[in-house]
């Protein structure tokens, strides 16, 4: 079964539309990675599959389920996370906050899900009183995306969770994703700057002008010339 | 008497109108913070709360709760009982009033918003004073014996120990409730970065449902207990203090309700104090000298966080 489909997707905003129909399956523990010069519509795409922005036309499913109008409270509940490409934690709140307020819409007690989140993510254990404001980019990054995984979701969305970081530790989070993917969670990702990223995923997409452009597995996209040239910088 | 022998009771008259100040602070403050706009209806939510207080005094006396003083206070439990449900009242009225006008004006400009909260201020306390008249009226009229504390030097009456007792309790209370419950939690989060908030599934109608409902509701008792400081009520009540409230909340970090409550103490004792050395008269340009001061050298206020 397809963990997510989206299928001619038109949003954006306002009356300018970003979106023009756009379509993207994510089967059941792929990790799928969409790519695109920036300015394509990636984040657009991102915060109309979270019913953040409505989308004009076209349909989203998540499992069985249609969730084309629902509201992000209600995709929570349903096990799908969102790390946005910017503003992605609480500045003002410490680690343990930020990560108490991804399970913001669970009743039960979080602790086994905070030992989770840590175990992933060893560095932010020592560090659950500091706020998150005063940490340096990649640990930023890492209370983002052990934010969302507080939910236990069964698909990660993850806006250029590398852009801002240092080579180093963009292979570290790389590392993080396919541990995460490991545990059964599906991955979307979108990156501007994706070799690494098509490597370790199960297919790809390239998004350019709010349209569809190329879809395959991960490594046939990275081997294709037209597209290393055109979006993966030569 | 020399004026530094004068300094400890300006001080104490200083920390009573402070907490007054703080408690309607705290409101403006969490406003601010969660939608984004400054609501100069804050002091006519204050006048509101106050009225609605002393209209249900007679209805108290009528169930039968009776009008005695408690100990050495001016008033009685009829009079708790009333600021507690005047609380609840006022909420009512002010989350009406958000889903009938400010609801429709969410995604609006701020200072449309801003411009909004003026016409509310207006047709409020013409309202209050359509409904209750222009002229003073007062909750009690008992007379009360200031307690001398020679050792400080200063005299206070039990009703200015109750204010004070009042505001540090619910300073208190505000800060477990943002500390520890989960509708805290949300309201840090959303006024943190309101869309992440939201990613994390949390609603934010619900949290200015709550804002509403806190601001109003510490709203009322700061203008109770100003009806109980001044002996009467106005339907300016709230109005009057409004220039020392918005001093209070620029000064503390406006968005920061733990910086409106050090900013009311600030504003509160320095207007106080400022009658040693200049005219009663010149009182109300005290504030505004802070708040100008404040925006030149830091806008961000004492506990505001530097972006
Ligand atoms: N909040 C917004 N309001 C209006 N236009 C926006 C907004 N955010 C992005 N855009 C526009 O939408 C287009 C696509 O942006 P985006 O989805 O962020 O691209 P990408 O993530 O692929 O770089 C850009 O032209 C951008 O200017
Ligand atoms: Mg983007």
């Amino acid at each position: 079964m397809s963990r997510l489909t989206a299928s001619g997707l038109v949003s954006g905003y306002e009356d300018m539309m970003i979106l023009h129909g756009v379509s993207v399956i994510v089967e059941d523990g792929e990790i799928v990675t969409i790519i695109g010069p920036n300015g394509a519509g990636k984040s657009t795409l991102m915060k109309t599959l979270f019913g953040l922005l409505p989308a004009i036309e076209g349909s989203i499913r998540f499992g069985d389920l249609d969730t084309t109008a629902l509201p992000p409270d209600r995709l929570v509940r349903l096990g799908f996370a969102y790390v946005p490409q910017v503003a992605n934690v609480f500045p003002s709140l410490t680690v343990r906050e930020n990560l108490e307020l991804g399970g913001f819409v669970l009743r039960e007690n979080l602790s086994r899900r905070f030992d989770r989140v840590f175990d992933l993510f060893p560095a932010l254990r020592t560090r659950k009183r500091t706020r998150v404001g005063n940490m340096s980019g990649g640990e930023r990054q890492m209370v983002a995306m052990g934010r969302a995984l507080m939910l236990d979701p069964r698909l990660l969305m993850l806006d250029e969770p590398t852009a801002a970081l240092a080579p180093n530790l963009a292979a570290e989070i790389f590392e993080q994703i396919m541990a995460i993917n490991e545990r059964g969670i599906s991955v979307l990702i979108v990156e501007q700057n994706a070799k690494e990223s098509l490597r370790l995923s199960d297919r790809g997409y390239v998004l350019a002008g709010g349209c569809n452009r190329f879809d395959g597995a991960g490594m046939e996209l990275l081997e294709n010339e037209d597209i290393g040239k055109l979006y993966l910088g030569g | 008497m020399d004026v530094l022998s004068r300094i400890p009771q300006l001080l104490t008259y200083g920390l009573i109108s402070g907490c007054i100040l703080s408690l309607g602070g705290i409101g403006v403050s969490l406003t601010y913070s969660i939608l984004g706009f400054s609501n100069f209806a804050h002091g006519d939510f204050m006048a509101l709360g106050a009225y609605i207080a002393l209209a249900l005094l007679p209805a108290i006396a009528w169930l039968g709760i009776p009008a005695a003083s408690l100990g050495p206070l001016s008033f009685g439990w009829d009079w708790i009982l009333a600021v507690l449900l005047a609380a609840m009242l006022s909420s009512a009225c002010v989350v009406l009033l958000d889903r009938l006008l400010f609801r429709q004006l969410r995604s609006a400009h701020r200072i449309t918003l801003m411009i909004s909260t003026v016409g509310v201020a207006l047709a409020l306390r013409n309202l209050i004073q359509f409904i209750w008249g222009p002229q003073p009226q007062t909750y009690a009229s008992a007379i009360q014996k200031a307690i001398r504390i020679e050792r400080l030097g200063i005299r206070i009456k039990p009703d200015q120990i109750f204010i004070i007792l009042v505001a540090l309790t619910l300073a208190t209370a505000l800060h477990l409730f943002l500390r520890y419950t989960k509708i805290g939690k949300a309201m840090r989060a959303t006024s943190d970065n309101p869309s992440l908030a939201r990613v994390c599934g949390i609603k934010t109608e619900r949290v200015i449902l709550w804002t509403w409902i806190i601001g109003a509701s510490l709203a009322t008792v700061a203008g109770a207990l100003a009806g109980i400081e001044n002996k009467f009520i106005t339907p300016e009540l709230g109005w009057q203090m409004l220039l020392s409230i918005f001093a209070a909340v620029i000064l503390g970090g406006i968005g920061n309700p733990y910086g409106a409550i050090v900013g009311g103490l600030v504003v509160g004792i320095s207007e106080e104090v400022s009658t040693a050395f200049i005219s009663t008269g010149y009182k109300p340009a005290v504030a505004f000298v802070i708040l100008i001061l404040m925006l030149l050298i830091r806008p961000t206020g004492l506990l505001g966080r530097k972006s």
